[in-house]
């Protein structure tokens, strides 16, 4: 589908607020200070699994400048989405893992809150616990839960998540090979820059939380249900936020706890996770251990798949725990279980495409190793068997896959560098791999409100909160587009509940095809009462009229026209166009965006160390609404790709099960230096669902990316590396010297 | 963080005074330079001191003077100033890298070339408040049941951290002296017997005295002839301490080598100077061959433990290329 012609759409626009967020300026929820305001900090479990049997604050209560403490004894209050599957509290007991909240202190200041949480006297009667996801299966594990440790399923989620099409026995038989082979991922945490904090106030019976929320809708809904209070007394404000990548959605253990402390003290209250708070105290992606059976023909084409698999969700069970990688590949039979287990460690949940990245690792990793073993290039391989049918059955809304693999193969030179595995030799080994990823595109909920000032600048009200994806400028962009007035003329007013409309929430890449399409219904009421008072002014039907750059035009004769301002004064004073959209596409169809990745490495015989010499991305997000923060998207989820690639891994202590790198220090996020420069391809692509024809650009990065580094390692060293992170050791105790 | 008290101090007699007051007050007190490693610890509650003695404001004690007889270089020099100093790069290049590989640009420009070498390890144990370990004052070294990937193969037990700095093996490689003032003056040693093993004390990585500070390094003039060379092996190209460093100092004339230093970083409690090996090298030609046979003896008595056996190969074969680039 040709991309349409459009004034704002499709350029490289700077974020709107960008210049407030590189100087400082902007305000984050860490930067509110509220007079008489009080600091709270965290008391976390040092078991694994214990039973508390009493909390004594009396010495921490005597501290001078302590002002309140909450524990399991004197609050319980629920933390709806910290457990779909179970009801679990912002204080549990028992404690399920080292890590596990067990009280909260507001003092005057920091230092006397931790000192404060030193005094707390807390006893433990120690349960047996496990570490493990396969060892947690077993009959004789020790129970996180009565009905046992493989998480159980409440409708939302299900244990084990089952799904199938067509008959995998036939299709085994049908296939001239058949490879097996177990691959392994570990827990990586979101490390987003913004550490949780939560400042909560009250005035009178009405709260006030500024959050750090990837949605501030559903944090109000959240904290209001959990506090009983009606919403109108509960207001979240989000103003600038410093990314969450899935691990801030909605409202928090921190937030009610704040919301109570500050109750409980009588005075507005600050709480602020440390960096170990963050590494420990929420969640990161979910281990897991992929055993896959494929079937193919003799020139690679798959006939079956088989997946079983173990997720480690930790003590509590906050989200799918699924596996998706085989998503993008046309497999015509296909049988998956995954079975999503309690250990006694840190949760893990959602991190920016929750089920994908280490789920592409694995299959593409053995889609990779098929084509080695057949003969067959990766780049045939995959281009062979791309994705055409959504799950066995449906139509994709669009699908440029194709043009993603060939285009970017095209860009890093593909058939001219490619050498069979192992072929490379000398003291640096060079590599060159890819991977197909992607990410599903869904249309839902949306609502926004558009006011036209009497000047002819918008105001563009919505319930985005700006998770450092650029979305208020997306919003901005797609108002001055489908308003047809200047993009300098539009302000945003977002993330405040009592102002702005619903949200479902940023998070899942759903702001743009959510919001975004309320934007342009709100955009079109606005048009229909303007044209309405023009067609007057200007003697002809409304329907004839058009905007654009802030000029009402006759389309049959623009030269018939006049200014927008000058229609607006004809109203009394402004006007309000408002839509609360929900969208659908018919039965049959799904919709997703896709990719394929490309790097280039050389590996270091003698150290073991890899440097990633180049990188090329090539997305099908259909129209791009912002070209420089779509690539920004890219890059940010290539970079934390190549995070979980070569060192990314919250490692549980066994002896003492506690967590013993969880800073960014021990964690090691990658740095610039760890980075090449990211060539980021958009292939031409319009969706006929999408606003302006677009598609989510958000989660997709880092699905390809780290299939793609372990595909081009292989590809250098003729080694498999089958459990991440793919570290110099690892490297180099495969290769010798 | 606790509260804690911060003392400006203006010289280091009123530094040391102080800290011998506070030790005689039995309250707990540290000295800062940089304060950038420091800090660190004080934030995980590691370190929880009374007192900070603030050396920073001492006037006159960053500086690098070059006469004859080699380099002075003050104990406040920050690691971004060695690494630039013009004179180092041009006769020490390889001391000038090993600052640059220091965790980061922001922390070089903070951290001291004297809190480099005192530098507490930085062994996840240790410097988690969760573990009292052994060089906390606890019984035991947690890595040896636990994860010990990063922790020592060599010169270990009963603690097997690994000493952190990038500065220490380049200077010990350099034949470096350290300037120590303390409650009885000044004393100036070499720099390789400033570190102390586990098996002499498995609580402090050096001599150091509570009232003792740091004031000087001496880098001695480089010997005609002599070729130095600082490896580094890292899991992140900033802000990574070394899994193993190697740093060698080699003198040829005449085609053979005259002298010799072999100094591991990252594989044992204190920088590891292997004299077997530069023994070895002494009057030979080294060629490819050689290199790997005093690799070989560099690393002969290794005994890794069960995550770190990959640190043998690793650190043979830095050993070995930075031998045969130094001919």
């Amino acid at each position: 589908m040709a991309q349409k012609e459009f004034s704002v759409v499709g350029k490289a626009t700077p974020r709107i607020d960008g210049f407030e967020r590189v100087t400082g300026k902007a305000e984050y929820t860490g930067d509110v200070q509220l007079p008489g305001m009080l600091y709270a900090r965290v008391l976390r479990s040092p078991h694994p699994h214990a039973k508390i049997l009493s909390i004594d604050t009396s010495k921490a209560e005597k501290l001078p400048g302590v002002k309140a403490i909450v524990h399991s004894f004197n609050t319980q209050v629920t933390w709806a989405s910290g457990g779909l599957t179970q009801k679990r509290m912002i204080f549990n007991n028992p404690v399920r893992y080292v890590g596990d909240a067990v009280a909260a202190v507001a003092a005057t200041d920091r230092y006397i809150a931790e000192d404060a949480l030193e005094l707390i006297e807390v006893k433990y009667e120690k349960l047996p616990y496990v570490l493990d996801a396969a060892a947690a299966l077993k009959s004789d594990a020790p129970k996180i839960y009565p009905k046992g440790n493989l998480s159980v399923g409440d409708g939302r989620v299900t244990a084990p998540i089952r799904e199938q099409w067509g008959d995998v026995e036939k299709g085994f038989k049908e296939a001239d090979k058949v490879f097996e082979d177990t691959y392994i991922s570990k827990h990586v945490n979101n490390a987003q820059m913004e550490r949780r904090v939560s400042v909560a106030k009250w005035d009178g019976a009405k709260l006030t939380v500024y959050a750090s929320t990837q949605g501030i809708s559903n944090a109000r809904g959240d904290i209001a249900k959990a506090l009983d209070l009606p919403l109108s007394r509960v207001r979240v404000v989000c103003k600038y936020m410093g990314a969450g990548f899935g691990n801030k959605n909605q409202a928090q253990d921190y937030d009610m706890m704040t919301a109570v402390l500050a109750k409980t003290a009588g005075q507005p209250v600050k709480l602020e996770f440390t960096r170990e708070d963050d590494f420990i105290g929420m969640h990161g992606r979910w281990a897991s251990e992929q055993h896959y059976k494929v079937g193919v023909k003799k020139d690679g084409t798959i006939t079956a798949v088989e997946l079983n698999a173990i997720t480690n969700m930790g003590a509590y069970r906050k989200q799918s725990g699924d596996l998706t990688g085989c998503d993008f590949y046309n497999i015509p039979n296909y049988k998956k279980v995954v079975s999503p287990t309690h250990t006694n460690t840190v949760v893990a949940a959602n991190y920016r495409a929750p089920a994908y990245p280490q789920s592409v690792f694995g299959f593409a990793s053995m889609l990779d190793q098929i084509a080695f073993d057949l003969g067959v290039n990766p780049y045939d391989m995959f281009l062979k068997n791309r994705v055409r049918v959504s799950k066995g059955k449906s139509q994709f809304t669009s699908n440029e896959m194709e043009a993603c693999i060939v285009e970017g193969a095209k860009k890093i030179g593909w058939q001219e560098k490619w050498h069979p595995a192992g072929a490379s030799k000398g003291a640096k080994l060079h590599g060159i791999g890819m991977a197909l990823g992607g990410y599903p595109f869904r249309l839902g909920l949306g609502a926004a409100t558009i006011r036209l000032n009497p000047d002819a600048t918008a105001h563009v009200i919505v319930g985005v909160v700006d998770i450092g994806t650029g979305a208020k400028s997306t919003m901005a962009i797609i108002a001055a587009e489908a308003l047809g007035i200047p993009l300098d003329q539009i302000q945003l007013a977002s993330g405040d509940t009592d102002v702005t409309p619903y949200s479902i929430g940023e998070s899942s890449s759903r702001t743009t095809s959510f919001t975004g399409t309320a934007v342009i219904a709100a955009a079109e009421d606005v048009r229909k009462q303007i044209f309405a008072v023009a067609a007057r002014e200007l003697e002809a039907k409304p329907e004839e009229l058009d905007l654009k750059n802030g000029i009402v035009f006759l389309k049959s004769n623009p030269g018939q026209k006049m200014p927008l301002v000058k229609a607006i004064r004809k109203v009394e004073s402004e006007i309000i166009g408002r839509a609360t959209t929900n969208p659908t596409w018919p039965e049959g169809f799904d919709g997703k965006c896709f990719a394929a990745h490309f790097c280039e490495v050389e590996v270091d015989r003698f150290t073991g160390q890899v440097r990633l010499t180049r990188y090329v991305a090539a997305h099908d997000s259909g129209t791009i609404i912002n070209r420089l923060t779509a690539t920004s998207q890219v890059k940010g989820g290539v970079v934390q790709g190549i995070g979980m690639a070569f060192t990314e891994e919250l490692l549980i202590d066994r002896p003492t099960a506690t967590p013993i790198n969880p800073n960014y220090r021990d964690a090691k996020v990658p740095t610039h230096l760890e980075v090449p420069e990211i060539e980021v391809l958009f292939v031409d692509a319009s969706d006929p669902y999408g606003p302006f024809g677009g598609k989510p650009v958000g989660e997709p990065p880092i699905t390809a990316s780290v299939g793609t580094i372990a595909n081009a390692i292989f590809n250098a060293t003729g080694k498999r590396f089958k459990e991440l992170p793919i570290t110099p050791d690892k490297i180099l105790r495969a290769i010798q010297v | 963080m606790k509260t804690f008290e911060n003392v400006d101090v203006k010289s280091v007699k009123e530094a040391v005074g102080l800290l011998q007051k506070f030790a005689g007050e039995k309250k707990n007190a540290a000295v800062v330079g940089g304060g950038s490693e420091y800090l660190q610890l004080m934030k995980v509650r590691v370190a929880t001191p009374d007192y900070i003695v603030n050396l920073k404001t001492i006037p006159g004690l960053n500086y690098i003077k070059e006469d004859a007889g080699g380099f002075r270089i003050g104990a406040l020099t920050t690691l971004a100033e060695l690494e630039e100093h013009k004179g180092v790069q041009e006769k020490l290049l390889f001391l000038s890298q090993a600052a640059g590989e220091a965790a980061s640009p922001q922390i070089r420009n903070a951290g001291t070339v004297a809190g480099n070498l005192c530098q507490r390890p930085f062994c996840w144990y240790f410097r988690s408040a969760s573990h009292v370990c052994l060089r906390k004052g606890g019984e035991i070294c947690y890595s040896v049941a636990g994860d010990n990937r990063y922790h020592a193969i060599i010169g270990g037990g009963p603690s097997y951290i690994v000493h952190p700095s990038d500065l220490a093996p380049a200077l010990v490689a350099l034949d470096a002296k350290i300037k120590i003032a303390g409650p009885a003056g000044e004393k100036t040693i070499p720099l390789e017997k400033f570190f102390v093993t586990p098996q002499v004390n498995a609580r402090r990585e050096n001599i150091l005295g509570p009232a003792d500070i740091v004031t000087e390094i001496q880098v001695p003039a480089p010997k005609t002839g002599s070729k130095g060379f600082y490896y580094k092996a890292r899991e992140r190209q900033a802000w990574d301490h070394a899994i193993v460093s190697v740093a060698t100092v080699v003198q040829s004339g005449s085609g053979a080598v005259r002298d010799a230093r072999v100094v591991l970083g990252g594989v044992a409690p204190i920088p590891w100077r292997v004299p077997k090996a530069e023994e070895f090298l002494r009057g030979k030609a080294i060629d490819d061959a050689a290199a790997q046979k005093a690799a070989e003896i560099a690393l002969d008595g290794a005994r890794p433990m069960k995550d770190n056996v990959y640190k043998i190969d690793l650190a043979k074969n830095l050993v070995r290329q930075a031998l045969v680039a130094s001919v």
